[in-house]
Parts: structure tokens; sequence; C-alpha cells
């Protein structure tokens, strides 16, 4: 099984070779990327990035496909390349192949090697870095959750809220420190937050009572509801989104599937795809401009994607600030006339 | 002998000056001020035009998006933001189709309504509509939706607000007309004591002499105007009764040598004796032309000369800062306080040898010699490239200033007499501080507009011209040899007046500190922080202006009073703190006026102190006085004080970078105020001890 | 030709107002050119900022600089907009022109320093000058914060010159006029307040003529009192004391000729 995966993996391996724009008899910087669980945004925007900079990369890509067993072997693997720069997906990846800042072992993790990691929920708390300031080491990366701070003042910057809902699936931690957030800044802000978690049986969160939830939360008389990151939801996005906008409660959504694809009405989120561009343009820094991994700062894009729901926007007649309208990406079906 | 009275005489003229002056400049700012106005009207309706478009693109997209027009949220916050980032724009809005406001900020609703309504049919397609309301201009463009027209975005800007963006033009030309004033003050002043009182002075000396009977000078005026014509009138008047003496003598010696008669021969040599007893002519055959110096003869170049170096007055630490620094060796704040301290160490240079060689070659050729380096520095300072070479230059430039201004002293005190040496040097600092007042005014003007090099060069002018009046000047006045110094007594052995405890005290807690205070606080610290404060050149120059204005006024009085009640050394002590509090007013509040209140002080503390610390020299080194001269003694103090001259900048540029700006603010002004508190202690014993007189038995 | 005293006050006097006029003339018009060509830059900011947002937009959606067509469209319509403007160009971080209102500049470079306030981090807007256009620049900064090329606005320099030319110059003309009725003013008032100290001279030269002209003394002293009463006792005291001389002379000649004959 073990080896067939590698097998698979083996075969899927593939390289993708940019031509050098300006100096034709320049050599490719080689990068070694790991992957958790395929190929996606942030990794597109990792690779977009040095086409359109005319930087010449080799990419050499392995996806662990969750299986956190494949890592030691990429560990071994790239340092057998010899690459110049390897790039780390999510948490998993980074902590197992370039180990914590306290627990680094050259035997098993990459050390010689300049690395940038990516989609890191929390770089500092999973000890990837002592803080986001510098790395300290030979490691460099980005975050890509908005802080809950930054979420709130875009959240009162649509409406003032004054009791705030959330639905969430009790068994996820992301979910309870969401919570825990909310409160201390509803605190600080004046808001109060209702929350409402789903239920669970057998250890497992029951789809069907989500909509009871919202209705609950409704009749509680809350304002506006807020869709944490939380992967149950973000699977059951519709019924969630759909309950909330038959109760005709606007929702902010922390990540951007229920805003792009569901009915969400608005939500703040930094993008998978600038994340990974980011991570490509610090990258350039190691590589190009030769500067040193521990002096670049661990931070988030600079810009927010900010992203309204047009449909939904109408349905409840709840309208965006001009000043909001004119920041924001709109998402609109397709019958309406767009400017 | 007094024409008319000349003070009331310059005075009518002063008048005439502010007559013929302000009303002009008034009505041709109002004149300016109208037609900048209507030349700046297009451009504002262009600039209203872009921004409505960009908002008319802004409401149509969010109109689009299937928002009604009346239902958008958060106008007025995304108003406010383009209002502030256009602070021409008065207001912004929009209405409905039927001209209703909708949103509105920036103006009141109820002035706008009625004209919007009336306007609301004539919109429907056009592409803009312009209308006149009260002092605004309102323009009104269409917003379209799918279904045609939904309303207009109104923006307005008021015709007001270019009035009061161009007022601080008001600010510039007030500085030049006052500036202008007190040039045109100092040059009556010249006109009238050059062409009047100053001949009038001799035919006063001569009818004074000749209405005892003695006819053997006339005044010695070359003019061809009135007085000019009066002198001719009055010289021939003179002629004639010379020219009958001439005769009667000569008549009398024919008598006295051809007559055979020894008895007649006798007799008329009794009358020539009798007319020689009763009148006094002139020894020689004609009656001799009396000329003399006048103090005030110098006033008017030495005005000129002070204006050309207080040019730089504002700006030399900020025109420092920003040449480039080649050496390292030093931090950038003491590169920048390098230039003042070599200034100012120039200047002692050149009063210790200025002084010296005055007496041997004379004021006029001091004066000439100190112009070459005056000129030389000016001009040079203007093109230094590094902050080194303008350093040297600066310091070259000190060394001509100190030898032009020793050579107008020393001008000033021979044409004095011990009676009016005082209204003579009165008349020096009244000059020298009123040419401050301009200089440094019309400097931060005139730096702001053409720059720091060329400032320098307009002074470099400005020398040249002082010297060229200057020269004309003293060659219309015999340049009788300065007499050799009086034999004031013997400077060797000097160094032990150190001995007198009150001097030295004198020195190093009362000149030193105010000097420290002067250069290290005024001359560098001032500017820099008003600088890095956002403030202009000509704002920090109409700042540091208050210094020498407060000190103007100030000394006035101060001197009066000194002279009424004798409270020197109080004075002294009082002026000492004055300026150390002020300093130390930037410690407790933020902003610009705690550095006003600091000049104030400080300007107030100089003036009441400065002339008491000469004047107490000869009480409390009587004994020196007497023993190496007063005139060595005072040197030896104003030499002494240049050392705090030198040593403020320097210190100031030390405190910066381990306090910061402010924080060296606070350590100039603690190191004034703790050396006054010195000085104020130890002055409340200056009557104690043995008595002054008696100390001579002891030396 | 003479100089009069009132003639040297109203020449000092018209100097200093003529030189105060025109100091404060060059003042006001260069403080006034600053105002306009600050408001004037203010308006090109503006447009140059609506373009930067919008191309900033497209950039957060992750398309690349050299992707967006529709940035051409609009700076075209910009610049029909307003006749006034010399051309609009975007340009990447290297300086190659990617989108300009002339579309036969595009792939060519800027300047150099059109590069250098791009490695700047600040990201703030600049303003670029020559002999006869300005410009102002706006930095185009991605997502990431990273300045990846810039909007530049180029327009005419001499916006006073050529707009308000005409008119500035009859306010010059103007103002030319008030120093000129003001110099005449000057010439007058100065003669009027120099005219007591012209007829005190007149009159003691006048004293001075009669007690000492040829005419008897006995006239000059009828006609002295009343203009002696003007001048302090100084002046009458030398005027008799000279007459007295003269008188005395004369007797002692006459004396001497006495002598003289006698012999």
């Amino acid at each position: 099984m073990n080896r067939r995966g590698f097998l698979g993996l083996a075969s899927a391996l593939a390289l993708w070779t940019l031509p050098a724009a300006a100096d034709p008899v320049q050599k490719p910087f080689r990068i070694y990327m790991a992957l958790w669980r395929g190929w996606e945004d942030a990794a597109q925007g990792f690779k977009d990035y040095f086409t359109n900079q005319n930087i010449p990369v080799e990419l050499i890509i392995r996806d662990a496909g969750q299986d956190r067993s494949k890592l030691p072997e990429f560990v071994a693997e790239a340092k057998q390349l010899g690459v110049d720069l390897v790039f780390t997906w999510g948490t998993t990846v980074t902590v197992d192949m370039l180990g914590t800042y306290d627990k680094v072992d050259p035997a098993k993790h990459i050390t010689d090697i300049p690395a940038v990691f990516a989609i890191v929920s929390q770089p500092d708390g999973a000890k990837v870095v002592p803080d986001l300031s510098s790395s300290r080491r030979n490691i460099a990366g980005t975050s890509y959750l908005v802080p809950m701070e930054t979420q709130v003042n875009l959240l009162q910057s649509y409406r003032p809220v004054r009791r705030l809902g959330m639905v969430y699936n009790p068994l996820e931690k992301n979910s309870l420190v969401a919570a825990d957030e909310l409160r201390a800044l509803g605190r600080r802000d004046g808001f109060e937050l209702v929350v409402a978690p789903v239920d669970v049986v057998d250890g497992k969160p029951v789809v069907a009572s989500i909509a009871p939830k919202v209705a609950g939360l409704k009749q509680a008389g809350v304002d506006f509801l807020y869709i944490p990151p939380d992967t149950f939801l973000n699977v059951n996005r519709d019924i969630l989104t759909g309950a909330a906008l038959a109760e005709k409660i606007p929702s902010f959504a922390a990540a951007e599937n229920p805003v792009l694809f569901s009915k969400a009405m608005f939500g703040g989120v930094y993008r998978y795809y600038t994340v990974g561009q980011l991570t490509a343009y610090k990258a350039e820094q190691i590589l190009v401009h030769r500067k040193a991994p521990a002096d670049l700062p661990i931070e988030p894009p600079k810009r927010l994607s900010i992203i309204i729901n047009m449909p939904v926007v109408r349905a409840l007649e709840i309208y965006p600030p001009m000043g909001l309208l004119g920041l924001a990406e709109v998402v609109d079906t397709p019958e309406e006339p767009r400017q | 002998m007094r024409l008319d009275s000349s003070r009331s005489l310059l005075i009518r003229l002063l008048m005439l000056a502010v007559l013929v002056l302000v009303p002009p400049m008034g009505l041709a700012s109002f004149m300016a001020l109208d037609r900048f106005e209507q030349g700046m009207n297009p451009e504002l309706d262009r600039k209203a035009a872009a921004v409505g478009r960009d908002l008319v693109v802004q409401v149509e997209r969010a109109v689009a998006y299937g928002i009604p027009v009346e239902k958008l949220v958060g106008v007025d916050e995304f108003f406010a933001q383009v209002l502030s980032g256009n602070p021409e724009i008065r207001y912004l809005g929009i209405t409905g189709t039927d001209g209703t406001i909708l949103f509105l900020r920036g103006a009141l609703g109820g002035q706008l309504a009625d004209h919007y309504r009336e306007q609301a049919g004539s919109l429907s397609d056009k592409d803009g509509a312009t209308l006149q309301i009260g002092d605004f201009v309102d323009l009104a463009l269409p917003v379209k939706g799918r279904s045609g027209l939904v309303g207009s975005v109104h923006v307005g800007f008021d015709q007001g607000y270019i009035s009061s963006r161009l007022f601080s033009i008001f600010y510039d030309i007030a500085v030049v007309l006052g500036a202008s004033l007190i040039v045109a003050f100092e040059i009556l002043l010249f006109v009238v004591v050059f062409n009047v009182s100053g001949p009038m002075k001799l035919v006063a000396e001569v009818i004074g002499q000749g209405r005892k009977g003695d006819f053997s000078h006339m005044p010695g005026i070359r003019a061809d105007d009135e007085v000019g014509h009066f002198a001719r009138v009055f010289n021939a008047s003179m002629r004639k009764v010379d020219s009958a003496y001439r005769g009667l003598m000569a008549y009398i010696d024919e008598v006295r040598t051809g007559h055979f008669d020894r008895g007649a021969a006798e007799r008329a040599g009794d009358i020539a004796d009798r007319v020689k007893f009763l009148f006094r002519f002139d020894a020689s055959g004609a009656p001799g032309f009396l000329r003399e110096k006048l103090s005030s003869d110098v006033r008017l170049p030495l005005f000129l000369f002070v204006f050309a170096e207080e040019i730089s007055r504002s700006f030399l630490p900020l025109f420092a800062q920003s040449l480039p620094r080649r050496m390292t060796l030093l931090t950038p704040e003491l590169m920048i306080a390098l230039p003042i301290a070599v200034f100012m160490a120039g200047i002692a240079l050149g009063s210790l040898w200025g002084g010296a060689v005055t007496e041997r070659l004379g004021s006029r050729r001091v004066f000439q010699i100190g112009l070459v380096p005056a000129v030389l520095g000016c001009l040079m300072s203007g093109l230094s490239q590094s902050v080194i070479e303008l350093s040297l230059w600066r310091g070259i430039t000190g060394l001509g200033y100190a030898l032009v201004t020793v050579a107008c002293q020393g001008y000033i005190s021979k044409a004095t007499n011990d009676g009016n040496r005082a209204t003579g040097l009165g008349s020096y600092v009244g000059a020298v501080l009123s040419a401050a007042l301009c200089g440094t005014a019309i400097g931060g003007v005139m730096a702001d507009r053409i720059g720091f090099a060329p400032s320098f060069f307009v002074s470099a002018g400005l020398v040249v011209v002082s010297g060229l009046l200057l020269g004309y000047l003293l060659e219309k006045v015999p340049t009788s040899p300065d007499l050799p110094p009086a034999a004031e007594g013997d400077p060797k052995g000097l160094s032990r007046i150190f001995l007198n405890w009150r001097f030295t005290v004198l020195v190093l807690f009362a000149a030193i500190p105010a000097k420290i205070a002067l250069t290290g606080y005024f001359f560098f610290l001032v500017p820099l922080v008003l600088w890095g404060t956002e403030h202009t050149l000509p704002e920090i120059a109409r700042i540091m202006v208050l210094y020498p204005l407060v000190m103007l006024v100030v000394s006035y009085y101060a001197t009066r009073f000194a002279d009424q009640w004798g409270w020197r050394v109080g004075q002294i002590a009082v002026g000492g703190i004055l300026g150390g509090v002020g300093i130390l007013l930037a410690a407790l509040f933020d902003g610009t006026w705690p550095l006003m209140l600091g000049i104030v002080f400080l300007g107030a503390a100089h003036g009441m102190s400065a002339s008491p610390q000469l004047a107490l020299i000869p009480d409390i080194c009587w004994v020196e006085c007497q023993h190496y001269g007063r005139t060595q003694v005072l040197a030896l103090l104003r030499t002494l004080e240049r050392i705090g001259s030198v040593v403020g900048p320097l210190l100031a540029a030390v405190f910066w970078p381990l306090w910061g700006a402010e924080g060296a603010i606070v350590a100039i002004g603690s190191v004034v105020l703790g050396m006054a508190a010195v000085f104020a202690m130890l002055a409340g014993r200056y009557g104690d001890g043995p008595h002054l007189e008696s100390e001579e038995g002891a030396q | 030709m003479s100089w009069s005293l009132s003639r040297k006050v109203s020449a000092a006097l018209i100097a200093i107002l003529a030189s105060t006029m025109l100091l404060t003339a060059l003042f006001g018009f260069y403080r006034f050119e600053d105002e306009v060509s600050s408001l004037v830059r203010s308006r090109y900011s503006f447009v140059a900022f609506t373009i930067k947002k919008r191309v900033e937009d497209s950039l957060n959606l992750g398309f690349a600089l050299r992707q967006l067509r529709q940035v051409q469209d609009a700076i075209e319509l910009e610049k029909t907009r307003d006749e006034q403007i010399v051309g609009i160009e975007i340009y990447d971080s290297r300086g190659e022109i990617l989108f300009n209102s002339d579309r036969g500049r595009i792939g060519a470079s800027v300047p150099d320093e059109w590069l250098q306030p791009l490695a700047e981090p600040t990201g703030q807007p600049f303003a670029l000058m020559d002999e006869d256009s300005h410009a102002v620049g706006l930095p185009l900064v991605n997502s990431l914060g990273k300045v990846e090329g810039a909007v530049v606005l180029v327009y005419p320099a001499g916006y006073v010159e050529r707009e308000l030319g005409g008119a500035l110059w009859r306010l010059a003309g103007q103002m030319a006029g008030i120093v000129v009725v003001f110099a005449v003013l000057t010439i007058l008032a100065a003669s009027v307040a120099l005219s007591p100290v012209r007829r005190r001279l007149a009159a003691m030269e006048a004293a001075l003529n009669t007690a000492l002209g040829d005419t008897p003394a006995a006239d000059g002293s009828a006609a002295a009192p009343e203009v002696n009463a003007e001048f302090d006792g100084n002046f009458g005291e030398f005027v008799a004391k000279a007459r007295e001389a003269l008188e005395h002379i004369k007797l002692s000649t006459e004396e001497v000729e006495r002598l003289d004959r006698l012999a």
C-alpha cells in the first residue's frame, strides 16, 4: 500500500521548467514543493508568481495526500536532490519537514536548504517560528488567517452589530477558539455573542440540526451570523447559508467558499492564491535577492479580499456602505447586468 | 542750530513713508487677490468635474448592482473621505430625479433645496450643469441606471476657498512691507542726517563761534540742494566779513610799514589789536573749513551689512543639514552645528585682531579689509558643496563680520565724545537689531522662493553695496589719522583680572550662558526643530524675528531702568533666569507656542541684561579698569563670552542624539538656567566683602 | 540738474516703493503659481488615483499587470476627457511601458529616473518634472504590498503662463500704474513736508543778505526782527555779530584812512 502510493506519486511527478527570459543560460532555481491535499489555489499562486515575474524555476511537486507517513521520504528526497528551496503546504507538512524551532533534528528535518511555508494557521502557536517578526532560522513563510479583530472590524463596517450569532461544530477546536475571541471582542465593542453548537450524536455532528439552530438564533434576536472556518460547516454551507437567508439574517463568512459558491452575504479573507503569490515573493527574496530567510517577517498579504454576494444582498435588502462596496469584489448572478 | 526740529522733520518724513508705501501695497494686493481668484476658478471647475465623474461611476456601479439610489448606505462617510482628500471641494450631495436631497455632506440642505428643485427638470440627459448658489458653485452630474436617469451627484466648491488659500501670501507681503518700512526709515534717517541735520550741525557750530566773534571757520558743506545753497550764501557772508577784515589788515600793514609817522603807525597798530581783540579770524589768510565726523554716517552701511549677514539666520542649520556630509568622524548633528560654531569662532578671532588693527590703520582701512572676507565668505558659502567647506567659509565670513563691526564701533567712538558716545553706541545697537529684524524675516521669505545658495549671493551683493556706500561716505570726511591709542594702560598681566571673583563670575555664569542660549538654542536648535515640525521657511523666519523685536523693545526700557535705578546686577541675574526658564517651557508644553515663548523670553532676557553687563564692568573692575584701561577689560569680556557662542551649537549638537530634539532644548535650557542660578546666588554677594575702593589697597 | 532736498527724499521713497512692489509682486506671483500648480496637480493626481484603484483591484484578483487589457481603454477614455493631458502610461517595475494612451509607445522603456520612486518602500505618490511637462505618478501595489509598477500622468508645464499670462501682465501694468501715481504723490508730499525747511533756509539767507548786503544796515535791522523770530536766538546773534564786525571793520578802516590822510 505504502509502496504503491509512492509509485503512484512517482508517476505523477511532473517537472515544470520555465524558460529564462532575461538570460537564456541562467540555470532555473529548483524548488521542492511538498503539498498536503493536492494542487490547489495557494500552489497555483506560488507557481504563477514566478511565471509573471519571469523567474525561471523548476518545480518538483510532491503530494502527501493527507498521509503523514510520507513526509520523512520527502525530506530525504529533497536533501538527495539538493534543491535550492523547499516549499511546504500546511501545518502538518511544515512541522514534520522543518521541525519546530525548539526541536530541530538535522537527521529528520530540512535544515541546510532554505524553506518557505504557506497555509500554516498559527506559525507561532505551532512553534514553527518563535514569533512572527523572524523565524531565526533558515525558513521564511506567510500566514493566511485574517486576525479576528480585522474580521470583526470589517463586519461592523458593513453594519453595526449588537447580537452576533454563531453556529459551529463543537468538535472542531478552531471554532471554539473563534468563539472565545469573538466573546472578548464583543466585550470591547459592545456586542453579545450568541452561540449555537450543532447537535452531536455518536461523536458526529448532525447535519439536520443546522437549520433549527439558525432559527433558534433568529429567535434570540441576532442581527448577524458569523460563519467560522469550520470544515463541517464548509461541507454543509448551502444548508447553513440557505437557512440564514430564509430567516433574513445577514451572514459573514471567514472563508471564501460560503460567499463565492453559496449564499453567505459577505466575507473577508486572504485568498489562497494571493497567499501563494506572497510565499513565492518570499522565495524570490531568498533565491534572487539573496536575503537571509531569518530577515523576512512572517506576514499575511497586505490586502484583504472583501467579497460581497450581491443576490443575497438584494434579497435581504441590507445594502453595503459605499466605501465598502468600492473596495469589495462583488459576486453577482450572470443574469443581473454588471457594470 | 536747528532749522526746524529735525526730529519732527524725521517724523513727518516717516509718516510720508508710511503713507506712500502702505496704501499702494494694500491696493495692489487687493487687486492681485481678485485677479488670482478669477484665474483659479476654471481650474476649480475642472477639479470638481474630475471628482464628480469618479463619484458618478461609483454611484452608478452601486445602482447597477440593484441598490436603489435613495437606499445607498454609508454615503456620508464615503463623501467625508473624498472631502478630506480634496479640501477645495466644499460639499458633496446626491439628489433624486425630482431634485430632493437624498444625501448631502459639507453644507446645509436648506441653502440648496430650492435651487435643486428648480434645476431638476432641466437636468435630464445633459452631461452636467453648473449653478451659482450664493458663494458656492454647484456642479450637477446625472446618474443613470438601467431605466435612465435616477438622480444626480452634486459637487460644490466655495469661491472663498481660494481667498483663504491665497491669504497666506499676505503674511509674506506684510513681512516684506514691514521690512521695507524699516529700510525706508533707515534710508530717510540717512538722507535727513546726511543732507540736513549733519550740515546744519556744522553751521550751528560755526554760528556758535561767530556769535562770540570768532569768524575763523566756515562750514565745509558741498551740496547742490537748498542746504548747499544756504551754505554758499552763508559762506559768502563769512568771506565778506573775512575779506573786509583782510582788507583792513592789509591797509593797516601798509600804513604801519609805509607811514613815516611812527605815531600814526602805532595808532593803526592799536586799531588792529582792537579788532583782533574783539573778533577772531583765521590766521592763515582765509577761514578754514570745518568738517566733522558724525557717528550716524556709518549707520546705513552698517545696517545694510548686518542685514546681509542676517539673511541666513533662519536657515543656516537647514542649509548645513541639506549638504552632503562626507566626513563621518562627527555625528550628523555636530556637522550641522559646525558652520555656526566656526562662524562664531571667526567672529571671536576677528574681533581680537580687529581691535588692535583699527588703532593702527584707522576705521576706513579695516572696514575695507573686512569687506573682502565678508563678500568672499558669503559668495563661497552659497557655492559650498559640503559641510566642511561651508564651515570654512562661514568662519571667513565671521572674520569679515567682526572686522567690519569693530571698524564701525571704532569709527563711532572716534566720532563721539564722552557726552554723546552713549547715543552713538545706541544708534549702533539700533541699526544692528533692526537689520537683524529685516534680514531674518526677508531671508526666510527669500530662501523659500529662490533657495539657500542664491540667498547667500544676495547677501554678498548687499555687502558689496554697503561697502561702496561706506567707502563713499568716509571719503567725504577727511581721514584724520586716528589718534594713537590713548595710553590706556598696560594690557600685560591682564590675566590677573581673573583673581577678581566678581569678574570671573560675571563671565562664567552670566556672559557665557547668555551666548550659549543664543547660539545653541536660538541659532541652532530653533530652526531645526521648527523645520522638523513642518514649518515653512517664511514661518520659521517670522517666528525667529521675535527675538530681535523683543530685544529692541526691552533693551530700550531696560537701559533707562538701569540708569535710573542702578540695579544692574539684578537685571543680569533676572535676565539669565528668564532666558533659561523660557527655553525650558518647551519641555512643559507641546507645539510651536512654547518655542515662540522661549524666543520671546530670550529676547527679553538679553535685552534686559546685555547692556548692564557692559555697564557693570567699571563698577566691579574699578581697579583693573584704572590699571589696564577700560577698553581692554571690556574687550576681554567680549572675547571670553564668545567662548559661549562657539560652545553653544556644539553642546546642543551633542545633546541632540542623546535625548532627541526636545531633550536637547531641555538640556540647553537646564544648563543656561543652572548657570544663571549660580550667578544669581553669587551676585547677591557682590556688595559684600571688602569695599571696592579698598581693594585697591589690597592689590 | 540739481538735487534739491525734496528730490532726494522723493527719489529714495520712490525707489523703496518700486522695489517693495516688485519684490512683493514676484513673491505673490510665485506663491500664486505654486497654488495653481498644486491645484492642477491635485486634479491629475485624482485622475491617476482612480486609474490606480482600478488597476490594483484587478491585481488583487490575481491578474498580472500586463494582462489587464481593459486598462488601456480606461486610460484612453481619461485622455479624451481632458485635452490637456499629454499622456497616461503604466509601466512595470523594470520600466517597460505596458499601457499608454499613445499606443505606439507600448513596449518602450521609461527614463531611469521614473523608476527611482518605485524603489522607495513607502509607495507614496511622486511628481516628476522637466522643462515642458510635469508628471504625477502613483506606484501600483499588489495585494502582497509589492510595487508592481506605476501609473504616470503627464501634463504640460507652465499652466499659469499659458492660461493666465495675459491677465497677469495686465495686472502688472496696473501695479506699475499705481507706482507711478504714488510716485507723483510722493514728489508732491515730499515737497510739502520739506517746505518749512526750505522756507527757513530762504529766510535765513534773506536775513544774511539784508544784514550783510550792500544796502545800508538800517534797512536790515528793520526787516530782521520778524524773520529772526523764527530762528533760535543764536542765528540772530550771529547775524548781529557779523554786522557788528563788518561795521566795526568799516569804522576801523575809516579811522585808518584818516590816519593815512593825516600824514
